[in-house]
């Protein structure tokens, strides 16, 4: 009986914050009620408990400001965005921890500068070889034609000096094949005209050396060659060249040419208007 | 009806619908402040006592299974937040009952009468008096009004445990209240 009522109070006492809090269930508080009724210590015990459980009710609970329900909704908003931000983040590092698995950086790297000085070499290699031919070839060309032309120039010198006067037309004839005309040749030249017997070999000469009148020595060549001319063709036609050349230092040349006194009626006046066409 | 449930507007979170923490708020500043404020009475640390719960519940909601009540797990949380704050603050002087008169004086308290306002301030002292595990459980059982399995699963303790100690924890009051009282 004893046991029983003592093991009844400890049951009750477990009750004891459900019953405060009248949590407990409708036959559990009715058995606690009738402990209660027939015993007083546990009635007594209770009604403290119920007291300070009152009290406690009564203690004044300030009311949380309103910046923690702002502060809250701050704090939601920038864990949102630093979630957003890190799930990016995260993707993008983990597309990047890919592909160094897959590639380690220095492999793409040593591939990428491998690849290029190996095109620099093949390219470089092919561009200079194909240069050295394109030079070579020029070379070649060039030695060729400076042979033909010195073949020419030879021939002309040897035919200028044939008894023919066919043949020496002939070789005359050849200078104008004849791109750059040496100094030899160029003697050679001014040698048929102040001396061929010739008249019309003289004339072809003179046509021929007119060609290279761009040069100053051929210029000074043919002003000396009017006082030598004794065909007035020729003293005709040097004049005329004259003109044609607007080389004014052939007018003491060819004051004096007036003065000879052999000299054709004809030629004189053509020299005489050639004067003042120059002057 | 069901989606509105705690546990799962928590696991709506969980998912990824972080909005969702807002209803749960909602439901839950005020409770969580009270068991802060009867803790510590300091309202200010309160507050941000609570907004540390909820950054946590956010941070750590991957660990939020759904097998038990969403407010266990808050309050599992909340504990560790409480105690990670006294261990940062040691020399910090937890529920300082001259503050909280200020806070709380004047105002609603000021109408009431005087024997009222005494007994007020002799709870304060006596729960102030009692030890942290005292207070803790009696906190959630009268202002969370938890029954014993739910305070023991917060707890982790077993609920035979949990029954011993609010009944000790209600004894330690009562014997420094009604001590106060007489004096």
């Amino acid at each position: 009986m004893k046991d029983d009522k003592k093991m009844n109070c400890e049951y009750t006492r477990g009750k004891l914050t459900e019953w405060l809090n009248n949590n407990l269930e409708k036959s559990e508080q009715m058995e606690v009620n009738r402990h209660l009724a027939q015993c007083e210590s546990c009635q007594e015990e209770f009604a403290a408990d119920k007291q300070i459980w009152d009290s406690m009710a009564k203690i004044r609970v300030p009311e949380p400001k309103e910046a923690m329900r702002t502060n809250f909704y701050t704090m939601l908003d920038e864990f949102k965005e630093a979630e957003r931000a890190a799930a990016r983040f995260s993707f993008h590092s983990m597309m990047e921890s890919i592909r160094e698995f897959v590639l380690p950086q220095w492999t793409v790297q040593l591939g990428f500068s491998l690849l290029l000085v190996g095109l620099g070499w093949v390219i470089g290699h092919r561009t200079s070889r194909s240069k050295v031919d394109a030079v070579a070839y020029q070379q070649r060309i060039e030695t060729l034609a400076s042979q033909v032309q010195d073949m020419k120039s030879t021939m002309m010198l040897s035919l200028l000096e044939n008894p023919s006067a066919t043949e020496r037309l002939r070789a005359v004839g050849y200078t104008s094949e004849i791109a750059h005309a040496d100094d030899r040749v160029l003697e050679a030249l001014f040698a048929t005209l102040n001396n061929d017997p010739n008249v019309n070999v003289r004339l072809v000469t003179l046509e021929a050396l007119t060609q290279y009148a761009g040069d100053a020595s051929v210029r000074e060549g043919l002003v000396k060659s009017l006082a030598l001319q004794d065909s007035p063709m020729v003293q005709v036609a040097l004049a005329d060249v004259m003109v044609k050349l607007q080389e004014k230092r052939s007018v003491k040349a060819l004051k004096t040419l007036l003065q000879k006194e052999d000299l054709n009626d004809l030629v004189k006046v053509k020299i005489e208007q050639t004067i003042k066409d120059l002057s | 009806m069901n989606t509105l449930t705690d546990n799962s507007l928590m696991l709506r979170v969980k998912t990824g619908d972080l909005d969702k923490m807002g209803l749960l708020f909602e439901r839950y500043n005020r409770p969580l402040f009270g068991f802060f404020y009867h803790m510590t009475h300091k309202a200010d640390l309160s507050e941000d006592l609570v907004q540390n719960v909820f950054y946590r519940m956010l941070k750590y909601r991957h660990t939020f299974t759904g097998d038990g009540e969403f407010r266990t797990w808050m309050y599992h949380l909340a504990r560790n937040v409480l105690n990670d704050s006294v261990k940062q603050n040691r020399s910090f002087n937890f529920y300082d009952v001259n503050e909280v008169a200020d806070r709380i004086g004047g105002g609603a308290l000021a109408d009431e009468g005087l024997e009222r306002q005494q007994d007020n301030e002799f709870l304060h002292k006596a729960m102030g008096a009692l030890s942290p595990e005292y207070r803790e459980v009696l906190i959630l059982s009268r202002f969370q009004e938890m029954k014993y399995d739910e305070i023991a699963k917060v707890l982790n303790i077993n609920e035979g445990t949990v029954k011993v100690r609010v009944h000790r924890a209600l004894g330690e009051l009562k014997k420094r209240f009604f001590t106060n009282e007489r004096r």
